[in-house]
Formats: structure tokens, C-alpha cells, sequence
């Protein structure tokens, strides 16, 4: 069918091109296809290009920098800049601490978010609809404003942790001795249970940050899924649960595995909540990154080659999921 | 009958956790003191006034965002149109290649882009000026109205195409009859994707500004590190309330679902 279709479409155009007065239309198609393309190389790609070039420059004194050709910024990034008497791992910490907070607020979101939008498909299209708006709603929500709400919601005077001593949860935990073990994870401090600043905040404030963006990935398989597969799967007398095992989660293996890595990618960059709800010494290269670019240590060649790692990165796991998943399929 | 209410149970406990953090800072809005608490004391809808009208510092901003989403999702849907519709009438190499170099600063990492048009905008001397954000923003999102785009000339049926084309349509008519009005929903849904990420967008503003002038959410950042205000929460409600209002607008006229890549309603 779709064939048919092509063919009678491209003679229509070659017709219009022989017949009419195509010679000035063709000419402003041409203008404009070149100015599109000059536009969008300008604004979408010359960015990434120029965070490459300044990363190869290096620092004057006086918050400026001048371009150049070294792999010195990358040196610092890897080894540290006093090498190699000494060698520090520094930033590629702050680049395992990168990877850690997004694969684990990844796989929490699409863990949650899979059953969710299984059920979400299986309602009404008008309920559907509504929940896509709730959702997509929540989704625009900026990350200043969700880092916002979890503040307040896990701050130690306001929060969660205040809800704890009130209700006298706090108490209870000691009785039971399970604070001490609290203590250890760094959620507690000697009188109350904190979430600021801690591992366990930052990863829950990212997951929840992209969790709507896991339902969005997760519908279009989903609801797109062959539900007669699951009924009759169901007739022949399998539960609920062994029907998920055996005929969803298999036939979703790609669809979740892409959902985890966009993510993941995604979260890389990061940068509120990280600031906000992880402890010094455990931020991110994005911070970083930042720190370097606008802040106080002002070395834009030196952010610009943090940048391009975390960018490499990002687009080395990119790059390992499609190999993966022609692979899979 | 259990499954079923266990679905209902997990269904609405996902709803409260996604709306929670949202429903902390709406209440904090009505605090009448300077500090947050929830829930709110001497509840006042002082806030808004100062929002709105009252504090130059907070109007001024909701001005510069307003005017950054809809310049920047107007230009990014005048972009996309073009390589859409190359992606749909051509697909060739060139045009694909177009469409994945449009969508890259959308798929990798903000911070890196931000960055990166920092230093485009030093080169340009547009660093700090409000066109700079507007064409930053329309680079940035580009990747939405170009997807709702192409969902909408896909589904375009060919067979139209083709009853025009043997009635003797020129392709100029076939445009302006057919792919033009099956496309205006998508194209709308676009837009409004683009205008209210936008005015959500934090952190490529914050490089491009230069702390020259401020939007909402350069505004909110700032008063996070020197300590809340309810005012801050006042934007986040209007925030909120603005979302709400678009995306219900584009499931009232579009087809949320279909968009959202389910397959094409039966009715």
C-alpha cells in the first residue's frame, strides 16, 4: 500500500518541477533550506562545538581565558593538575557521583513508574487523557520549584523529619534501636532523623523529577500492547502476576531498558537538587561545571572541559543503548 | 475484585506523590510571616498582590518570562515547520540529518548547551539581552513542536493527497487544503509544549542571562539560596495554574493520547 502511494507521488512532483514556472519557486526552496539549516547549525550545534574548542584553551589571571590548544583541562579532569607527582581523582569522583545519583533515581523511576502507566492504559481514554494532564503538568513543573517543595517537605524544622518527632516516631526508633543504624546512614542526627542533606533525598527528589517523563516513555508501548495476548494468556488460566512475568515484561524488555538510559542521560545534568540536597562532598561534575563556568572558581576552559566529558559521557551510554537494543531486537 | 482495588490503591498513591511536593508549596503561599511553613499561618492572599502587582522585582520577571515562552515557542514552531514537513515530503538523508542536529539540545544534557550558548552569545555580544534567551529557548525546544509535527503530517491519509493531486490540485492548493488543516492541532499542541517548558526552563537561562535581568525561575533560584519567601510560592501556584490550564486546552482540542503516542482512537 505504502508503495503505491510513493510511487504516484514522486512522477506528481517531478511533473510540477517540468511544467509549471518551477525555475523562481525551486530558488526560494533552496534560499530557505539554506538559511534553515545555517540557522539551526548556529543555534544547535555551534554551542556544543564552542564548548569543545574553549575546553582545548587555559585561564589568564583575572576571570578570563584565551583560546589555545592543550589537553591540559583534561589532564586536571582525570588526573589532577599536579601530575604526575601526585595524582588526584577529584573530578572523576564528582563524575562516579554523576553516574550513581542517575542510575539509581533512573531505575526507581521507571521501577515505579512501569506498573503505574500499565494500569494507567488499561482505563478509560477520557481518564487517560486526564491523567496525562495531571501528569504532563507536573512534568513542565521546573526543577526549582519541585527542589522547592521537597525542601520544605524534608527541611528539619518544617518537614518530614518534625512529622516524626510530633507523632513520636522518632522516640519509637529509639526504643527500638533501629535509630543508631539510621545514625550510620547518615539520616539521623543525635536528636531527630534528617533527610538534608543526604544520598537518599538527592536520589528521591531526581526520581520523582523525571518520573512523569518515565510514564510518557513507558505509554507508547504500553498502550500499544497487544492486549489479547495478556487475555488470552488469562483464559489459558495464568494469574495476573505470572501473566505480567511471562507475556509483559518480556515483550517491554527494549522499551524499559531505553526508558532507564534516557533518563539516566537525562538526570546526568542535573544541577538544583544535586546542590541542594547532596552534601558537599558527594556533588556532582555538573555543579562542577558550573562552579567553573559562573561561579567561584571562575575557569571557563577548565568547565568547558568538564562539560565535554559529561557530554561524552552521556553520549557514550547513548550510543551503548542503540548498539544494545539493534542487538536485542 | 483484590487486583482491582489494589490497582485503585497504587493508582491514588502515585497521584498524592506526585502531587505532594506541589500541594506543600501552593499552602505555603498564604503565610502571611516571611518564613515558609506548612501548613500556613494567618493564611493571607497578601502573597499575590506583591506577586502581581506590588513588587517590581517579581513582575518584572513574570514579564521577562512571559515574553521569552512565547517569542521562543513561536520561532521554534516557525522552525520546526519547515524540517518537518522536509522530514515527511522527502526523507532523505540531508533532511534526517537536519531533524536529529534540531533535536540534539533537547536530548543531552542542559547544563552542557547552557554553557555552551554562554560562550555563543559572549561571541555574538548577545550575552545578558532578552533576544538571546528568546533564540537560546526556541534552539532548546525545537525538538517538541518538531515531534507533534511530525505526528500530525503522519497522519495525514495519503489517499487525500491523492484525490487532490487527481482533481488537479497544484501542491501549493494540496498544502493549503489538506496538510494545513489536518496539522493545525499538532502544530497548536507544539507551541504550547514549547511555551510551557520555557517558561519552566531554568538552567540555560541562568548561563545566557548573565545575571542581567532575571526571570521567574532565576528569581525563585536566587531567593533559595538566601532563604524562602512565600512569594516564591505564589509563582509556583501560577506556574502550576498555567500548565494545568495549557495542557487541559491542548486534551480539549487535541488528542492527548495520540500525541502521547497511543494508538489513534477508534471513535
Amino acid at each position: 500500500m505504502s508503495d503505491v502511494t510513493q510511487a504516484s507521488v514522486v512522477p506528481r512532483r517531478q511533473q510540477s518541477a517540468a511544467a509549471g514556472p518551477a525555475v523562481p519557486a525551486r530558488d526560494h526552496g533552496r534560499i530557505l533550506r539554506q538559511l534553515l539549516w545555517g540557522v539551526i547549525l548556529v543555534l544547535c550545534v555551534a554551542p556544543f562545538m564552542l564548548v569543545f574548542v574553549i575546553s582545548l584553551g587555559h585561564k589568564i589571571e583575572g576571570a578570563s581565558w584565551e583560546l589555545g590548544f592543550s589537553f591540559e583541562n583534561y589532564r586536571r579532569v582525570f588526573v589532577g593538575a599536579n601530575w604526575p607527582e601526585e595524582i588526584t581523582y577529584l573530578y572523576l569522583q564528582k563524575l562516579y557521583y554523576s553516574l550513581y545519583y542517575a542510575l539509581i533515581a533512573a531505575v526507581l523511576a521507571v521501577v515505579t513508574a512501569f506498573p503505574f502507566t500499565y494500569l494507567l492504559t488499561g482505563l478509560s481514554r477520557r481518564a487517560q487523557a486526564a491523567w496525562l494532564v495531571f501528569l504532563l503538568s507536573s512534568l513542565s513543573l521546573s526543577e526549582v520549584f519541585i527542589v522547592m517543595g521537597w525542601d520544605v517537605l524534608l527541611s528539619n524544622r518544617s518537614g518530614l523529619p518534625m512529622v516524626f518527632k510530633e507523632t513520636g516516631l522518632t522516640q519509637w526508633l529509639k526504643d527500638v534501636g533501629w535509630f543508631g543504624q539510621l545514625r550510620e546512614w547518615g539520616l539521623a542526627n543525635p536528636r531527630n532523623i534528617k533527610f538534608k542533606t543526604s544520598v537518599l533525598a538527592t536520589v528521591l527528589t531526581m526520581a520523582y523529577l523525571v518520573w512523569p517523563y518515565a510514564v510518557i516513555l513507558l505509554y507508547p508501548p504500553l498502550s500499544r500492547l497487544d492486549r489479547t495476548l495478556t487475555e488470552a494468556a488469562r483464559t489459558m488460566g495464568a494469574g495476573p502476576w505470572t501473566v505480567m512475568r511471562s507475556v509483559v515484561l518480556p515483550s517491554l524488555r527494549l522499551p524499559i531498558f531505553g526508558s532507564v538510559l534516557l533518563l539516566f542521560v537525562f538526570l546526568l545534568g542535573v544541577y538544583v537538587a544535586v546542590t541542594v540536597f547532596a552534601e558537599p562532598a558527594k556533588q556532582t561534575m555538573a555543579v562542577s561545571v558550573y562552579e567553573a563556568v559562573r561561579g567561584n572558581t571562575l575557569n571557563a576552559p577548565f568547565g568547558a572541559a568538564q562539560a565535554v566529558v559529561l557530554l561524552i559521557t552521556a553520549a557514550l551510554f547513548l550510543v551503548a543503548g542503540q548498539w544494545l537494543s539493534r542487538r536485542g531486537s | 475484585m483484590l487486583l482491582r482495588l489494589f490497582s485503585r490503591v497504587f493508582l491514588g498513591l502515585c497521584a498524592i506523590m506526585v502531587a505532594l511536593p506541589i500541594v506543600v508549596v501552593s499552602g505555603a503561599a498564604l503565610n502571611s510571616g516571611r518564613t515558609m511553613f506548612f501548613p500556613p499561618r494567618e493564611p493571607t492572599l497578601a502573597r499575590f498582590g506583591e506577586f502581581f502587582i506590588t513588587e517590581p522585582v517579581w513582575t518584572q520577571a513574570l514579564a521577562n518570562s512571559i515574553v521569552i515562552a512565547f517569542c521562543s515557542a513561536f520561532l521554534a514552531v516557525l522552525l520546526a515547520w519547515p524540517v518537518a514537513f522536509g522530514l515527511w515530503a522527502n526523507n532523505s538523508r540531508a533532511s534526517r540529518l537536519l531533524a536529529g542536529l534540531g533535536s540534539m539540545p533537547f536530548a543531552l544534557p542542559p547544563i552542557v548547551f547552557g554553557v555552551g550558548l554562554g560562550f555563543l552569545w559572549a561571541f555574538a555580544g548577545g550575552l545578558g539581552t532578552l533576544w538571546a534567551a528568546i533564540l537560546s529557548h526556541a534552539a532548546l525546544f525545537l525538538a517538541l513542536p518538531l515531534v507533534t509535527i511530525s505526528i500530525g503530517l503522519q497522519s495525514i491519509d495519503r489517499a487525500h493527497l491523492d484525490a487532490a493531486a487527481t482533481m488537479g490540485a497544484t501542491r501549493a492548493v494540496t498544502f493549503r487544503t489538506v496538510v494545513l488543516p489536518q496539522t493545525i492541532p499538532y502544530t497548536i499542541s507544539g507551541f504550547f509544549f514549547a511555551l510551557v517548558l520555557s517558561f519552566n526552563e531554568f538552567i540555560v537561562t541562568f548561563f545566557v542571562s548573565a545575571s542581567a535581568y532575571s526571570t521567574v525561575t532565576l528569581q525563585i533560584f536566587n531567593s533559595l539560596r538566601n532563604g524562602y519567601t512565600p512569594t516564591m510560592a505564589v509563582a509556583a501556584i501560577t506556574f502550576i495554574v498555567v500548565s494545568v490550564v495549557v495542557f487541559s486546552a491542548v486534551a480539549r482540542w487535541g488528542d492527548l493520547p495520540r500525541l502521547m503516542g497511543a494508538e489513534p482512537s477508534k471513535t
